[in-house]
């Protein structure tokens, strides 16, 4: 078994047996996950902030920090593992993007980050199967290649299934 | 209802904390006066061997990529800022206060410390967009001090959390702070005030640790320093820096508006530059 431990902005595939994609404490931040029944690969993005213009110094370092970037790349990456390289047929599955208790919508990164990577899907014509986002809590999220299952684990609520 | 927490009992664990060192005190005190001058701290650091040598290798750490050895205080200083001095001293006076595991809250060891750094980097970017003149490294400091509470508060608090976030999805209280007085009798913030005045901490110091919850609450002079905090703090929750299961359960207040000028994109510059520094400033902090 091999873990891949992805960071705020790191992107990542695998679909060798035993494999995991794993990333920590979303926050606001959400993890766009990616899965090919065909191929059985997994695939997942940590994606911070909605929309690179705003700083396009650290779009063109961490492209996978920023929802218009990240999710691209993330499809690139499933496609180097042998998935159709305009994302058809991956199911996708979101997690993270919570907030603080007030609405307040300045703060409301998460919400932003939900909304942008829904609309950069459907650009490929994909849209997500399942979801776990918004809330007041934090999640780490973890999608394994033998059974292609999402869990997802916050401290104080145990843990479940996307 | 007799409350989870023997309010007798956290007055004597805090009794019972070590002192904060003749130079980290000096230090804290020197950096939370606003006319302060870089020499003031060098002078200070100086003086304290042990300081000395873990500013140095903090300087020297391969994240700054300097190709020459810095063996002097004055370039260390200017190369790291005043800021990364006090995160050194305060790490080594509260020793394992920042870097046990917080039982009542769920965290990780080393938890505390990682939000009170990130809050404290996050604290130190709010406050370059208040409205008039800023200490910024006085928002650091108490960024990175905000919380401390949670280091005696959470050996008493324990299995009372799981409580206060059932308290919290049931509407019965509006936030976790409100969990812990309503549960405890007291919350992190009156431990961490309490502490912050066994160690004879700067009074904004104090008033950070005691307001950033409620900075309305913070005598005027203070709540732009204490609102920094508060946002600082918030936005640290939400880079998934947070102390385990209280993460983003708190209330943001709105008054923040007065002192900063915060749109959704300055808003994620914050939160962009203040994940970089943390990488930095957090690999540097190994000791």
């Amino acid at each position: 078994m091999s873990q891949s431990i992805l960071g705020i902005g790191d992107y990542g595939a695998a679909k060798h047996p035993g494999g995991e994609v794993k990333t920590f404490a979303l926050g606001s931040c959400v993890a766009a996950i990616l899965l090919d029944p065909r191929t059985k690969a997994v695939g997942m993005v940590h994606v911070a902030l909605p929309d690179s213009s705003i700083n396009e110094a650290k779009a063109r370092q961490r492209p996978g920090y920023f929802a218009d970037l990240g999710l691209p790349l993330l499809i690139q990456e499933m496609a180097r593992l042998g998935s159709p390289a305009n994302g058809r047929g991956l199911v996708v599955k979101l997690v993270g993007g919570a907030s603080i208790m007030d609405h307040n919508d300045t703060f409301n990164i998460g919400k932003r980050n939900v909304l942008a990577l829904k609309k950069h899907l459907w650009a490929y014509g994909l849209g997500p199967l399942a979801e776990d986002v918004g809330g007041n809590h934090s999640r780490t999220v973890s999608v394994f290649v033998d059974t292609g299952k999402v869990i997802v684990n916050c401290p104080g609520r145990g843990q479940w299934e996307v | 209802m007799s409350k989870v927490v023997d309010r007798e009992a956290v007055r004597q664990a805090i009794e019972k904390l070590p002192l904060f060192s003749s130079a980290a005190l000096q230090l804290l005190q020197v950096i939370s006066d606003p006319d302060h001058e870089l020499e003031d701290v060098i002078k200070i650091v100086k003086f304290d061997s042990a300081l000395t040598m873990r500013v140095l290798k903090a300087v020297n750490s391969p994240v700054y990529g300097l190709v020459k050895e810095v063996t002097s205080i004055d370039r260390a200083l200017s190369y790291l800022g005043e800021r990364m001095v006090v995160s050194i001293a305060v790490q080594e006076n509260t020793g394992q206060l920042f870097s046990k595991p917080l039982e009542g809250y769920q965290s990780e060891p080393g938890g505390l410390w990682r939000h009170d750094l990130f809050t404290a980097i996050a604290s130190r970017e709010v406050a370059r967009y208040a409205n008039g003149n800023f200490d910024l490294d006085l928002a650091f400091t108490g960024g990175l001090l905000h919380d401390i509470g949670k280091s005696v508060f959470a050996t008493f608090w324990k299995d009372a959390s799981l409580e206060a976030l059932g308290q919290i999805e049931q509407g019965i209280v509006s936030d976790y702070l409100m969990a812990e007085q309503d549960l405890a009798g007291l919350d992190h913030t009156e431990v961490g005030y309490e502490m912050a005045r066994h160690w004879q901490l700067p009074e904004s110091l104090q008033a950070v640790i005691l307001h950033h919850h409620h900075p309305a609450e913070a005598i005027e002079c203070m709540q732009p320093l204490v609102y920094a905090v508060h946002v600082g703090d918030i936005v640290s929750m939400m880079a998934g820096c947070d102390t385990g299961s209280d993460g983003l359960k708190y209330q943001l207040d709105p008054g923040y508006q007065e002192f900063f000028n915060l749109s959704p994109n300055v808003l994620a510059e914050i939160v962009l530059n203040s994940e970089e520094e943390f990488s930095k400033a957090e690999a540097s902090l190994v000791s």
